[in-house]
């Protein structure tokens, strides 16, 4: 483990000198170069930008109908070092949390390719690492994702922001262009209790890292079409204490992996015949762990079963941006399909009525009105189905400032 | 199963009824655009697009660094980026 960290270390030490001593220094500096660095007033540039956001909601079916009933803020640093070298880092203070979701270092290694290292939003699919900041999501919440209100884990199928390095750029192919982002993380970790995934390990659980990336495609000259491949795959078992026993059983969960793909489409485009922009985005994510015995509890192994878990979301937005009415040009409508589809035997998530894992869909109809390109107000009216035909409907609003 | 096979020819039939409508404009290659129609082009793609106006020089290479690396955009594609909001703000 100590060698490939001295080394990666040391790598970045000689792409710093070398960063610093190519953006600031002409050839006949050179000499001097680390003097011109502090006496180079004004060669970093530095943006302190970010969002905060207050949500409320309506539940006619909830205790408490109506509720102020979450808030954030997201400051982003941003720090220009030189034209190679680039430091983002985000905090988030939420809901009385406070995260560090990135600190991520950036080195330009030439015209299409950039070295990353660091805590970065994860360049899995397009949602979490382009879509999610609130500003850039047009509704007010995120599309339905694995989170705790119907599985046990937090971060299954949400690829969250890794530790970890990457390589990534863009490739003018004539009149289309394609891009890629390549990442080698600490990788997934397993819950054998559960057969969750995690994958915002700070720390590795085992040797083993998580390779992935995410190829786009943007095969119109105007750019307004991107289709994204995305795939991961790494051991996801604990190293050690990888043998679990119980009752004189044993498994061992050390060579338990995770696959995972994801698809996406963006396409956005202004239409002036109609004064409008409309907007189509959508993701597919497919998660699949290894089968394995799971420990439920105390005294059974839960038996094996395929556990593949599938969300999707399509998202179609309609503004006449270019209209000549005032209110009009600021009003956007929205549309949002969501479903998310728990392995048929689990013993967790959304059942049927015949106790079969099944799809939870949501259907999204919104609104949002923009007081500048990334300030305004969102409503979103959201109908969701559980498997079992159980529906329930909730008005939510939000409030973004972009700064 | 099914429903996969349903998302991905959804998938296909959209991306081919959006490749045939836009087929009928011009093509360019991407190197010989304008920084502003690439600004026009590639800023609007994830968020509403921002005006030379909204920010000063500097800050615009700042961000234009940022951009180039959460779009995964060329050297060359943002530096006619920015290069175009810097005279237009
Ligand atoms: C692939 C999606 C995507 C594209 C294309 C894109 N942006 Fe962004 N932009 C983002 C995201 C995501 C953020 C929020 C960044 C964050 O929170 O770290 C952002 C933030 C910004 C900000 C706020 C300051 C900052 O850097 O965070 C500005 C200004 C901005 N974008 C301008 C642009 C311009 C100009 C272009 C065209 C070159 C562009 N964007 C293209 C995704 C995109």
């Amino acid at each position: 483990m100590k060698k490939p960290i001295t080394l990666l270390a040391t790598g970045l030490l000689l792409m710093l000198s070398n960063g610093y001593s190519q953006g600031t220094a002409s050839p006949d500096e050179k000499e001097t170069a680390p003097k011109a660095i502090s006496d180079a007033p004004g060669n970093t540039k530095f943006l302190l930008t970010g969002a905060a956001w207050a949500d409320f909601y309506y539940d006619k079916d909830q205790e408490v109908k109506y509720n102020f009933n979450s808030y954030g803020f997201a400051p982003v640093f941003l720090w220009k070092l030189s034209d190679k070298l680039f430091f983002e880092g985000e905090m988030e203070i939420s809901d009385g949390n406070f995260e560090l979701e990135f600190a991520k270092l950036s080195y330009s290694l030439n015209k299409y390719m950039t070295f990353g290292v660091g805590r970065m939003l994860t360049p899995f699919g397009a949602f979490g690492e382009r879509w999610e900041p609130a500003f850039v999501q047009r509704f007010p919440n995120s599309h339905l994702k694995g989170d705790d209100q119907y599985i046990p884990g937090e971060n299954h199928l949400d690829w969250g922001a890794i530790l970890g390095i990457d390589l990534r750029g863009g490739i003018p192919l004539g009149s289309s262009k394609m891009n890629y982002a390549l990442y080698v993380s600490n990788g997934p970790s397993l819950d054998n209790t559960t057969g969750m995934i995690d994958y915002e390990n700070l720390n590795d659980n085992n040797s083993n890292k998580g390779v992935g990336g995410r190829i786009g495609f943007l095969p119109l000259s105007n750019s307004s079409l991107e289709i994204g491949f995305s795939g991961e795959t790494g051991i996801a078992g604990n190293q050690e204490d990888s043998v679990y026993v119980m009752n004189g059983e044993y498994r061992d969960y050390s060579k338990v992996k995770a696959t995972a793909i994801a698809v996406d489409l963006n396409y956005a485009k202004a239409i002036p015949s109609i004064k409008s922009i409309i907007g189509i985005r959508g993701q597919f994510n497919s998660l699949s762990v290894d089968k394995a015995d799971y420990a439920m509890d105390d005294s059974t192994f839960y038996p094996a079963f395929d556990n593949t878990f599938k969300n999707y979301f399509v998202q179609f937005s309609f503004r006449p941006g270019m209209s000549d009415n005032a209110f009009l040009k600021n009003v956007e409508l929205l549309f949002r399909y969501n479903s998310l589809e728990a392995p048929a035997d689990a013993p967790w998530g959304p059942k049927d009525k015949n106790g079969k894992g099944g799809a939870v869909t949501r259907t999204d109809i919104g609104l949002s009105y923009w007081l500048s390109w990334r300030t305004g107000i969102r409503l979103a009216y959201e109908s969701t189905t559980l498997p079992d035909d159980e529906k329930s409907n909730q008005l939510l609003v939000r409030f973004v400032m972009g700064f | 199963m099914k429903k996969i096979k349903i998302i991905f020819l959804s998938l296909v039939i959209g991306t081919g009824a959006i490749m045939l409508i836009e087929g009928c404009a011009a093509t360019q290659a991407i190197a010989d655009k304008s920084g502003a129609a690439l600004w026009g082009e590639n800023c609007i793609r994830c968020h509403n697009t921002p005006s030379p106006a909204d920010f000063s020089d500097a800050q615009w290479e700042t961000i234009g660094m940022h951009m180039r690396l959460r779009a995964s955009l060329t050297k060359d594609e943002t530096s006619k980026i920015v290069a175009f909001l810097q005279t237009g703000n």
